[in-house]
């Protein structure tokens, strides 16, 4: 753990409005590589909205966001480029209803980086099978559980070979027999050494799986640490309220 | 025991079973014989109707009314039948709407030779068509024919096109580029296509604009079909819901390639039905290019019932536009069924399911 790990994310006094609503209050985090970076907090902190301007899906009010050292709040990126190197899985999957699962994986590879189709399904394939659905390569999405379809999700955030992927929730929408599944593609992740940001409230996942935790409170990280010591330790009254609630 | 009950109960509801599984035959009045032989009495009875033209007399038009209930009798033996296939019930419906035509025909008193020669004088188009031509009537409607739907297919493309992007640009949620959209399909859908259609051709060759007559037509058809097709587009586009476009640029797609790539190819299926039956309207709106002189179908006809002194050609247009038009309404609405069916099943379908 030296000095010199490599910083994938950093925002700096990062404040977001909706309007006059003040949602975020100034966050400062800096993300390393391989870390896994478990988000927690209640309902309305701002926690998808962090992640939703990490990678501009929602505009930042204010404050500088670098990602691999590159300042994304400045006119002159090319947005789209920093989004392909960035996965994001979402809580209800969004994945393309009119393709089936390999077209959904293989669609931006192929036109994003412009990888020829049989490559790109080769790949797509690898990647079914690393969330064990090769055999569903050819189905659509509706004729997939809400746990194949996050798998698939996963898969296709996986396919553009992204630096780093951000989990919104991703099995809070999940019946309990199908949130393990999901998790253990997460876990598996991790353990490859990925950079992720999981807002998740699964704590056995976060005690396993997550290098460092956030609680974020009306729109600030009101604590961090550890996972055992955090859930064990709470120093923030806010943070030993929620975990009341949740444990 | 419960089980035994309810395959009982299941043999009874399900099972279909006949009157004449049940009674070894069919009661007299539900047996084909029977059904024939009372059909061919009925005829035969009708040889003793009275002559044709206006009854003289209460007796003959009580005679005509016993008839004619009659065979409705006969015919709803047929028709109440739940057991008798559907073609029989088909040619019963048939026979009787047919029998109230013709006793229509034999008893109204009607001048029907004159209509008929009036309206239906097909010699009128099988001679040669108007002044100066050397083929027959047919063959002038024929080819009004291909230039309306040479109008109509032109018009169909570029109004396509044309919609598709001011709805695409419409996305784009520019305040200045909305504004121009919206005056442009506001105007283009206020505005009269035969008086956009005049002021093409009549009104645009004073700023030195000259456009033949075709061209003014397609051109105001298009215009005014690009306003209604953008909005069916725009329709489309909206009900997509948003978090497609997330997962799109969240893999880094560009704005055009969401577009091109995830959201148009979704919108399309709810986009299908309205827009067949935008286009059924716009076949049926080139009959207005006759304003301007345009030889299709509709001027076609006018031209030659002008020259025959005689509106048969009128009534044949009529026909070809029905024709044409009938099978393209009847795509839309089945495209429209199936889309409506489509959206039952997905939803049954996103239901939880057991794992
Ligand atoms: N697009 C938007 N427009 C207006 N307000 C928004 C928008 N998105 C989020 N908000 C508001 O911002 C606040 C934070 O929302 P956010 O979704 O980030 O919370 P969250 O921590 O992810 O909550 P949850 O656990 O319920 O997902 C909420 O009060 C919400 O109403
Ligand atoms: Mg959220």
């Amino acid at each position: 753990m030296g000095e010199e790990r490599q910083v994938m994310i950093e925002t700096i006094d990062l404040h977001k409005y909706f309007k006059d609503q003040h949602v975020l209050k100034g966050i400062s985090v800096k993300i390393y590589k391989g870390e896994v970076v478990a988000i927690i907090g209640p309902s309305g902190a701002g926690k998808s909205t962090f992640l939703r301007c990490i990678n501009r899906l929602e505009e930042p009010s204010s404050g500088k966001i670098y990602i691999e050292g590159v300042d994304i709040t400045s006119p002159r990126v090319d947005m789209n480029k920093i989004r392909s190197e960035i996965g994001f899985v979402f809580q209800s999957y969004n994945l393309f209803p009119h393709l089936t699962a390999i077209e959904n994986i293989k669609l931006a590879p192929v036109h994003v980086r412009k990888i020829p189709e049989k490559e790109a399904e080769q790949k797509g394939l690898e990647l079914l099978k690393k969330v064990g659905l090769e055999d569903k390569a050819h189905a659509y999405p509706d004729q997939l559980s809400g746990g194949q379809q996050q798998r698939v999700a996963i898969a296709r955030a996986l396919a553009m070979q992204p630096h780093m992927i951000f989990f919104d929730e991703p099995t809070s929408a999940l019946d309990p027999e199908m949130i393990r599944e999901v998790l253990d593609v997460m876990q598996n992740l991790a353990a490859e050494g990925m950079t992720m940001l999981v807002v998740s409230h699964e704590l056995g996942f976060i005690r396993e799986a997550a290098t460092r935790v956030l609680v974020l409170a009306d729109g600030c990280v009101i604590e961090e640490g550890l996972p055992r010591q955090l859930f064990n330790n709470p120093q923030h009254p806010r943070t030993k309220e929620f975990l009341s609630k949740i444990l | 025991m419960k089980t035994k009950n309810n395959e009982a109960l299941k043999e009874n509801c399900l099972e279909k079973t006949t009157w004449k599984e049940r009674y070894g035959h069919w009661p007299w009045y539900r047996r084909y014989e029977f059904i024939l032989v009372s059909f061919l009495a009925l005829i035969a009875f009708g040889f003793a109707l009275p002559r044709p033209g206006l009854p003289e007399t209460l007796f003959q038009w009580l005679f005509i009314v016993f008839y004619l209930l009659l065979f409705l009798v006969w015919a709803g033996l047929i028709l109440i039948d739940v057991e008798k296939p559907n073609w029989i019930k088909a040619i019963a419906a048939t026979l009787i709407l047919s029998l109230f035509g013709w006793l229509f025909y034999r008893y109204s008193g009607a001048q029907w030779d004159k209509l008929g020669y009036a309206f239906f004088n097909w010699k009128v188009l099988s001679e040669t068509g108007s002044y100066g031509s050397t083929v027959t009537g047919w063959a002038e409607l024929f080819q009004g024919l291909l230039i309306t739907l040479q109008i109509a297919i032109f018009s169909a493309i570029f109004g396509t096109i044309l919609g598709l992007f001011l709805a695409v640009f419409r996305s784009l949620n520019d305040p200045i580029l909305n504004a121009f959209i919206i005056i442009w399909v506001d105007f283009f859908r206020a505005m009269p296509i035969i008086v956009l259609m005049m002021i093409i051709y009549y009104a645009l060759p004073y700023l030195n604009i000259t456009l033949s007559s075709t061209v003014s037509g397609i051109m105001a058809l298009s215009l005014n079909s690009s306003a209604y097709i953008s909005e069916i587009f725009r329709a489309g586009i909206e009900s997509i819901h948003h978090n497609q476009v997330e997962a799109a640029r969240s893999l880094g797609l560009t704005t055009m390639q969401t577009m091109r790539l995830v959201i148009l190819p979704q919108a399309m299926r709810v986009v299908m039905p309205p827009l067949t039956s935008n286009y059924v309207a716009m076949l049926k709106d080139t009959a207005i290019c006759s304003s301007i002189a345009i030889m299709e179908l509709l001027k076609t006809a006018i031209t030659l019932q002008a020259w025959k002194a005689n509106p048969t050609p009128l009534v044949a247009a009529t026909i070809i536009y029905l024709i044409i038009l009938l099978p393209l309404a009847r795509i839309s609405t089945v495209l429209e069924n199936k889309m409506k069916s489509k959206g039952i099943t997905r939803s049954i379908r996103r239901q939880p399911k057991a794992a």
